[in-house]
């Protein structure tokens, strides 16, 4: 590991996490960004002149897994935040942006850090502890525990699905046990996506629609939306505006724009400004873009080959554009007669 | 002092009139999602992603399958973002045209089955809300907001088969077009 060196990584204003100390190894030498539809971000320099690791852009290309060192994002607290912590190799996220998403139970401190500009990048002096770039997947391997008899380490229950002769009674016990089970952890999965992902958007939301229809911004909006979503030209223009390639991957992380642009959309609509009926083009209008800034992630969970990558993000982002007008045109077609008694 | 107490008090209104709307919301939405997430997450439990994996295998064949039937399914059992992962039952070069489609499907499903996409719900959700509040009903519009999309998605993902011919023209590379069996 001759020009390597390790780096650690401190979470910035308002972020979470870390620090990581990322240790690179001659096969972990590569540092991926998927950032801003392929820009650069602010603090890949300073990491690439202090560790000596390899750049890797995401959004041309992909590498294996197990040759990266580090991946930098730049996601609002959907998908990208989770993705990586969740196959353990560490990431830097430049929002400050905490446990969220439906990933965020394997965003942690030890894999993970937000907020991240060039400052808060250093030198890891010395440290041995190359925590980051060497972790395992945890509890994989745990050794197993011999059948039969109660023990103490474990519930009766795991002892008797370990038999290998079970009674009915077990079988049906065990049965009963594994459906609730199933779906007890259903409601704490709603219930933990509820609280990570859904309240935080409302209380957001909320917030900006109470200051905009308290001050006299809402107006202004209304001058400028009413002319673009209430009619159907408006909204194919809106619709081919936002799926421009480069600009669609832009405006894609989170879909935080298209969720505030629908809500603005939507107050139109409650206070009449904007015919219901328009509701269902305005549906595909805002979300032209729909995942442009996902594609190399997407596809890499697809497990695509490095070159699909290279030809899919230009490909998709193109057939964005090709059929994103055309979506708003058939859904303004299949609009005809909804809320039409109103 | 007029002016003081008149801007504090314009202040402050503010964060009530969105303290209102975040009660409303947290009473009138989250309840029917709470209760509609914890079935569709065990029925996403039960399922399994080996049986998703098999009916995959199945949709590759046709382009009516694969970009209309699969993303359905996979969207629907899978949720995003798991649902693009069953691209990998495809030869490469429908992994792009798969993603298009199934990427939309992510949305146009989410006003009748908001598990599949909880952390954007809000791109239809505002919207609905828009229509909800001048008395009408959301299920109309939640309806022909995924039937338009089965149908929308599955151009989108046809066509990304043309885009996609066309970049590998451009870059002058060509994607293999048989499924791999040596994977995995």
């Amino acid at each position: 590991m001759a020009d390597f060196k390790s780096i650690r990584v401190e979470h910035g204003a308002g972020g979470f996490g870390g620090p990581l100390v990322i240790t690179p190894t001659e096969k972990k030498n590569k540092v991926m960004y998927i950032t801003g539809g392929g820009a650069e971000p602010e603090c890949l320099q300073r990491i690439v002149a202090l560790t000596g690791l390899t750049p890797v852009n995401g959004f041309k290309t992909n590498c294996p897994e197990d040759e990266l060192a580090l991946v930098i994002i730049d996601c609002g607290g959907t998908l990208r935040c989770g993705i990586y912590p969740k196959k353990r190799i560490p990431t830097i996220n430049t929002n400050p942006v905490g446990k969220a998403g439906p990933m965020a139970k394997y965003i942690t401190e030890d894999i993970y850090v937000s907020g991240v500009t060039s400052k808060q990048v250093h030198p890891a002096e010395g440290e041995a502890a190359a925590v980051a770039a060497s972790a395992e997947p945890q509890a994989a391997d745990l050794p197993k525990p011999e059948t039969g008899k109660f023990t103490a380490t474990k519930k009766v229950s795991q002892t008797l699905a370990e038999q290998e002769n079970k009674s009915i009674v077990t079988i049906v016990g065990l049965a009963a046990g594994k459906v609730v089970s199933t779906f007890y952890q259903a409601a704490r999965d709603a219930i933990q996506t509820c609280i990570t992902t859904l309240l935080p958007f409302m209380a957001f939301v909320s917030m900006l629609i109470g200051i905009i229809n308290g001050s006299g911004f809402g107006d202004a909006f209304a001058s400028v939306l009413t002319p673009l979503a209430g009619n159907i030209f408006g909204l194919v223009i809106l619709g081919i505006i936002c799926s421009i390639p480069g600009l669609s991957a832009l405006l894609g992380p989170g879909a935080v724009i298209a969720q505030i642009v629908g809500t603005l959309v939507g107050a139109e609509i409650g206070k009449g400004n904007i015919d219901p009926q328009m509701a269902l083009p305005a549906l595909f209008a805002i979300n032209t873009q729909g995942a442009c800034d996902f594609i190399p992630v997407g596809l890499g969970l697809a497990e695509a080959e490095t070159e699909t990558i290279e030809v899919g993000v230009v490909s998709v982002m193109y057939s964005r554009f090709a059929t994103g007008w055309l979506r708003v045109i058939i859904a303004y077609f299949a609009s005809f007669g909804l809320y039409a008694a109103a | 002092m007029d002016i003081l107490v008149s801007f504090a008090s314009g202040f402050m209104n503010l964060f009530k009139l969105g303290g209102e709307q975040f009660v409303s919301w947290i009473t009138g939405i989250i309840p029917t999602i709470v209760m509609l997430l914890v079935l569709m997450n065990a029925i996403m439990s039960i399922v399994g992603p080996e049986r998703m994996e098999k009916i995959a295998r199945f949709c590759t064949g046709n382009p009516v399958l694969r970009y209309a039937v699969l993303p359905f399914i996979s969207a629907f059992m899978l949720g995003n973002p798991m649902a693009l992962s069953i691209g990998k039952f495809m030869p490469e070069f429908y992994k792009p045209c798969y993603y298009a489609s199934a990427t939309y499907h992510c949305h146009t499903n989410s006003g009748i089955f908001p598990h599949i996409n909880v952390a954007e719900l809000f791109i239809y959700l505002g919207i609905a809300n828009g229509v909800a509040q001048l008395g009408l009903d959301m299920a109309p519009l939640a309806v022909r907001y995924l039937l338009v999309g089965l149908v929308a998605n599955f151009i989108s993902g046809y066509a990304t088969e043309f885009t996609t011919r066309m970049v590998e023209r451009q870059q002058g590379i060509r994607l293999s077009r048989e499924f791999k069996t040596a994977h995995n």
